[in-house]
């Protein structure tokens, strides 16, 4: 790029600048609307109070969850998930002695 | 900084502001007052202070580019909630008035960056429209003045295509 375009572009920019300061509005009416405006609190505030009760809430119910009622751990039968594993096919006929006759029949 | 002093500083840059905040609001007037008003009020009432680490103009223009964008945000919120109390939302377009105001010369320029990537278009615009330095552009636009000369010489390079391609 050439100094002589650099030099158009500004130009190009300075006629927009010139078109704006015309549309300015006065200072002192900027001014003035500025003052009128609502005094807004931090926008970031609201934004903390909620995240704050929001966490507080979170950790009130996993207290109460965890330390809610008493569990009585004799009465607790653990199924795990791999309990099917320890299933092996005719398990039930190990867990029988078989009665014979004396005739080798078995007797149900 | 005595609130008469702000008020001096404020007096002599305010058709710069204006011209910056049309140019963060994408030549949306409404909003572009809209944001220049929340400006002068945070500056006013104290929330932004200026310190003395940039000048006056770089501090000014950083303070109206956030409160533009803080607004954005809460006007592409309210598009998303049925919120009609909270008043009509800036859909972040020129008005029709205001781009009926200008030449056509202008008219193709503002046509033209309006194409462009965001920060090439903030970073131009300071630099051409408002006369700073890449390095106080970098300053106001938040990025590295690395990023800002890439974002100015993308960005003309760019803006000359385009406006080559149009007719006279």
């Amino acid at each position: 790029m050439t100094e002589h375009d650099d030099h158009d572009l500004g130009e190009r920019f300075h006629a927009l600048r010139r078109e704006d300061a015309a549309a300015a509005p006065p200072l002192r009416a900027t001014l003035t609307a500025a003052r009128a405006r609502p005094h807004h609190r931090r926008p970031g505030g609201a934004a903390v109070a909620t995240a704050l009760a929001l966490v507080a809430l979170v950790l009130i119910l996993t207290l109460r969850s965890r330390h809610g009622g008493t569990v009585d751990l004799a009465g607790v039968r653990v199924r795990t998930p791999t309990d099917f594993l320890l299933h092996v096919p005719g398990a039930e006929l190990l867990r029988t002695v078989p009665r014979f006759t004396f005739d080798w029949r078995v007797l149900q | 900084m005595s609130p008469e002093a702000l008020e001096r500083e404020l007096d002599q840059l305010h058709s710069a502001a204006f011209g910056w905040a049309l140019a963060c609001c994408a030549g949306d007037r409404a909003a572009a007052e809209d944001a220049l008003q929340a400006s002068y009020l945070k500056i006013l009432d104290g929330r932004a202070r200026f310190d003395g680490r940039a000048s006056f103009r770089t501090w000014l223009f950083s303070v109206v580019r956030y409160t533009a964008a803080g607004l954005r945000r809460r006007a592409a919120l309210r598009r998303w909630l049925p919120l009609a109390v909270l008043g009509a939302t800036p859909d972040g377009r020129p008005d029709a008035a205001t781009m009926l105001a200008r030449a056509d010369a202008t008219r193709r320029l503002t046509a033209a960056l309006d194409t462009l990537p965001g920060r090439q278009r903030e970073v131009l615009h300071l630099v051409f429209y408002q006369d700073l330095t890449i390095a106080e552009a970098a300053e106001v636009a938040g990025v590295s003045l690395g990023t800002a000369r890439t974002h100015y010489e993308r960005g003309k390079a760019a803006l000359r295509k385009l406006l080559k391609e149009e007719p006279e």
